[in-house]
Formats: C-alpha cells, structure tokens, sequence
C-alpha cells in the first residue's frame, strides 16, 4: 500500500468516527452498521479470494455460522452476548478447519464446488435442526448488548455503530498487517505462480488452510455482532442473495486490494437500503446489484478482478 | 426389513434419475466450454413456472405447457451463454468469471420469477396418473415414468454425442476449440448449441420435479445443491460417470434418510464427500486432469 493509500484510509477512519456527531437518526445510523458489518466479511472475503487466489465460494457460511453460534448461544444456553459474538469467530474458525481439509488438495473448479456446496449444506443443516435453529423462521428476540445498565441500543445507536466500527478496523488493519509480512506475500506468490512458488519451499496445501482459517475468524465474530445487533437469526443469510451482494462489494472494489471493499461496502450497502426503501425496487435491488456485478466484470474482467494479473504490476509498492 | 428397504430403493431410484439429469447437462457445458453453469437449477425453475402458465393459466394443456418449459429454458440459457459466457472466451481466469456472471444470473433469475409469479405457491399436473408397482412397492405413475425417462434421455444423449456429427463436434470442441474451428466446425454455434441443450435438460428436469413439488422460486436451486456433489463424486469429465454417480447419491440419500432420518442426511452425505475427496482429490471416479 503506498502512502497515499494509508492517508486516504486514516482520513476516511476519521471521518467515520465524526459520522454520530452530524448523523443522528437512527435509520441512517443503522446503514452505516450494516454496511460496517458487511464491510468486515467483504474484505475478509477478499483475503481467500483476492489476495490469496483461493476459489473459495463458501464464505457467507462462515458468516452465517457465525450469526447462528451466537443466536444458539444466548437463547439455547442464556450466555452473555458479550461471550456469544467472539464465539462465533471461534465456531467459524473450526469451520474453516474442516473444509480446508479437502480445499487444501483439489484444483479449480473443484474448490469453487466444494466450498459452495458447505454453504448450502449450512443452510440445510439450519433449516432441518429447528428445535435449535427456529427453521425456516430462524431465532428472533436475541438479548442485546449492554454494559451494566447501558443498552447499546440507546442514544440512536451510538454505542453500536462504534463497536461495529471498531470490529471493520481491527479487521481491516489486521488483514492489511497480514497482506505486507512475509506470510502475505507468500499467498501473493502461490496466486501469482504456484508452481514457482512451491518450487521456493512454499507449501500451497498449508497456505490454503491457514488462509481460509484467518479469513473466518472476523467473519464468524461479524456474524456473533449482527445476530446479536439485529436480534433475529434467520437462514437467509446463506443465500445466494447475501453471497452475491457481498461478492459485488469485493469485485466492485477490486479483488485483492482490501481497502477497496470496505469502500465498495458502504456504497453499496446505502445503494441497496435506499432501494429497499423504495417501493417496487425491494425485490429488484438484487436483480440490481447482480447486474452491476456482471457489468463490471464485462467492462473490467482482469481489472475488477486482479487475482491472477493485476497484482503483478502494482503489487511490487504493496 | 422387507418391508421399508424396496420403497426406499425405488425412491433413491428417482432421486438418482433426477439427479443424473441435472448432472448430465452440468456436465455437457463442463466438457465442451469448460464452464460451470451455476443458473442450471434456476434454468430449471424457469421451464417448471412457463409450463405452468401455459398449461394452467392459460389452459393450453399439459403437454404444449411442457414443450413452452422447456423453450423457455432454452431462450434463457442461449441467452445467459451469449450475454454472460461469451464475453469472457479466451479470458484466463474465464472459469472463476463464468462462475461469478452465471451465480449473478441465477440470482437474476430466481428474484425475477419471484417478482412476476408472486410468492404463491403452484403446482404442475402429473402427466399420467394412478399407481404402478415396482418389484411391489407402490410408486405413482408419474415418478414411475421419470425412472424409465431418466435412462432413455441419458442414452439419447450419449448417442447423439457419440454418434451424429454436430453431436461429436460437441466433444471436438471440448478437446480442442481450435483445431476444431480448423476442420471446420463453427466453435461459437457449437457453444451455443451444448447451452441450449443444457437448458432443455434443465427445464426438462424442471417441469418434470413441478408435478412432485411445490413449484417455489427456490425449485431448482435447491436440488442444485445435490446435483454438485453428484459432479464432484463422479467427476466432470466424463458423462458416463456422473451418470453414475447421480445414481449413488441417490441411493445413498435413500438410505440415509432411511437409517438417520431426513435431519442429518444433508450433512452425512456432505461428510462422506469430504472423505471421498481427502483420499481421491479428482472425485470417485474421476481421473487426475
């Protein structure tokens, strides 16, 4: 990342801090926490499928793992939310573990069936298990967030937009702290030329597995957040509404670049809102956002998406 | 024993037929573009909603409702081949974009049905009616028929890839797209050819899983799931082998549901697939690319 970069992303942080001083309604509030959230699994997405060059199309299930660790947690077993949300990180994470297994030897196409395939299985575990899950109708009235009497729900949300706030830059600096060590370029090497870069003593199968770990754990404890934000736990978010949605955020933001689906997240995150709101578009937002996607992807093919080539040029200042 | 174990045969029968069905023409665009057609279950839906206006709403009959499914089908996947495939020939990273455009357009689809039809639910007529048995298990007429149907369209289709020419030019173009385009076959008609035969078999198989389930926006996607694992236990490459794999997914969903109840059979099935591929990364039968 140059230093342009840095600044651009400092300044944006600061600004979002300001955000709750000019914007007080809790609507508006509310967008800017979703986006937040959608944010944190966008750039986490990016980091298997971007930046590592890892076909990986089951990254909402970590999510959605997540959303329903916590769900289960706090009205199965009455544990503090506050234990739920990092729980679901740690759910994720195992999670991860298991389907890295067979991810970590196939090729291809293979990856993209397989991890897609564990998504939609999560879902059909969820919806077939409905004494835990609730089913088809999920799990509604989760406990929120409070310190001592303070509910985060509060003062329109002022506490909730900074811990969601706070989980997006953890994340992102994290993953950015990540992409410049040497594991982060290593990735780079095995997405750019795997065969030379195995021939460098870099074990691919390993990289895979680690690679689809990290990128769960802020996913999963994203998920843990928005259950206990939204209070509802419900299957959807496996879907291939939610996948497209935030797969767009990534190729509009551009693959591999980390800060650019933080970006891509909040626009699109208040795009998607605005026509949620308006009426005839609810259902079309979707049919919206999935076009866009294509149009990117037919205008910019190896643009939006620089997993295999985009990275070879500018990657040298990163 | 007796008793259970024949009907739950005969059912992992008819899941097997319907998922070498779908397997099979997920596995005709695989080996001819290389491309993995994520709408196939969507194509599926949509076959199964144009029957049912044409033969419902319209009241044109069953049969010219089904000739209506499966054009639709058709439309739909020459359209999704030319507008979201074609672009992107040539591309080195066309598969991983094939899957994102063909993802984005089962998405498209999906929500675009949901807006036209509404969320009520509907449901085809069977095409024959009354019961039949099979080795004495009682099994209405219409899933009888898919079991025979199911065979006799995987045949017709090996025939035709084996036997005519534009059929073998399919598999020409699938070995090698250039030295194909040398002897002269038309590379491009050629695509479009192996989608819109894909989304015949997609809305073939649509309007025929209408008449035994609700047909929801959800009606193809759902199997979809299925019909992958179907692909990576039996491999892509070769129809033959999806074929049979479809028919040992099914029989062992059967099963399963027999012995473990409906719960947990999703996620076992899923399990054994993750041991299958930890030993034999190219699929059960597949070979190494």
């Amino acid at each position: 990342m140059t230093r342009n970069q840095r600044l651009v992303a400092l300044a944006a942080l600061i600004l979002l801090a300001l955000v709750p001083a000019v914007v007080t309604d809790t609507y508006t509030r509310h967008i800017f926490i979703v986006a937040f959230i959608y944010g944190t699994v966008a750039v986490n997405w990016d980091l298997s499928l971007g930046l590592a060059g890892l076909f990986n199309f089951g990254h909402l299930a970590f999510f959605g793992i997540g959303v329903y660790t916590a769900a289960i947690l706090t009205t199965a077993l009455d544990i503090s939310p506050w234990l739920a949300i990092p729980a679901g990180g740690v759910t994720a994470a195992i999670a991860a573990l298991v389907i890295a297994l067979p991810v970590a030897k196939l090729q291809g196409i293979y990856v993209v069936l397989v991890t897609f395939a564990f998504g939609q299985l999560c879902m059909q575990v969820v919806l077939s298990q409905g004494d835990l899950t609730g089913g088809a109708e999920g799990l509604v009235r989760l406990p929120y967030l409070s310190i001592g009497d303070y509910a985060f729900i509060r003062d329109f949300r002022f506490a909730y937009y900074y811990v969601a706030l706070g989980l997006l830059t953890v994340s992102v600096i994290s993953l950015l702290l990540l992409a410049h060590s040497p594991f982060g370029k290593s990735l780079r090497a095995v997405r750019d030329n795997p065969d030379y870069a195995a021939a460098r003593g870099i074990s691919v199968a390993r990289q895979r597995v680690l690679v689809l770990v990290a990128s769960a754990v802020f996913t999963g404890i994203a998920g843990g957040f928005y259950a206990i934000y939204l209070r509802v736990a419900s299957p959807e978010v496996f879907g291939f509404s939610v996948a497209t949605l935030i797969l767009s955020m990534v190729l509009i933001g551009g693959a591999g670049s980390i800060l650019g689906p933080v970006f891509a997240a909040l626009a699109l995150t208040f795009a998607t809102e605005a026509m949620a709101g308006t009426r005839g578009l609810e259902e079309a937002r979707f049919i919206i956002v999935a076009a866009a996607m294509i149009t990117v992807l037919r205008i910019a093919p190896s643009g939006a998406i620089n997993i295999f080539s985009r990275f070879l040029t500018s990657g040298r200042k990163t | 024993m007796d008793g259970v174990l024949i009907p739950t045969l005969v059912s992992g029968l008819l899941l097997g037929s319907l998922y070498a069905l779908m397997a099979s023409g997920l596995s005709l665009i695989w080996t001819t573009l290389g491309v993995f057609n994520f709408a196939h279950g969507a194509l599926m839906t949509v076959g199964a909603y144009f029957a049912w206006t044409v033969s419902e709403q319209l009241g044109l009959g069953l049969f010219t409702g089904f000739v209506a499914g499966i054009g639709a089908a058709v439309i739909a996947g020459v359209l999704i081949e030319l507008l979201l495939v074609r672009p992107f020939y040539g591309n080195r990273s066309m598969m991983l974009i094939t899957v994102m455009t063909t993802l984005a357009a089962s998405t498209i689809l999906e929500r675009g049905i949901s807006i036209i039809w509404g969320p009520r639910l509907k449901q085809l007529p069977r095409v024959v009616e009354g019961q039949v048995e099979i080795f004495g298990a009682p099994v209405s007429a219409h899933e009888a028929l898919i079991i025979v149907l199911a065979p006799v369209v995987l045949l017709a289709l090996w025939w035709y890839t084996g036997r005519t020419r534009s059929g073998r030019s399919l598999r020409a173009v699938g070995q090698n797209a250039s030295s194909a385009a040398l002897i002269g076959i038309d590379v491009p008609r050629t695509f479009s050819l192996a989608f819109g035969l894909s989304a015949a078999l997609a809305g073939l198989t649509g309007v025929l899983l209408g008449s035994i389930r609700f047909v929801t926006p959800g009606l193809g996607t759902d199997p979809l799931v299925n019909a992958m694992i179907v692909v990576i236990f039996g491999g892509l490459g070769s129809m033959g082998a999806t074929a049979g794999a479809a028919y040992v997914i099914g029989m062992m969903e059967a099963l399963l549901i027999l012995w473990l109840g409906l719960y947990w059979t999703p996620a076992v099935l899923f399990m054994a697939l993750i041991l299958v591929l930890v030993f034999r990364p190219n699929g059960l039968f597949g070979r190494a690319a």
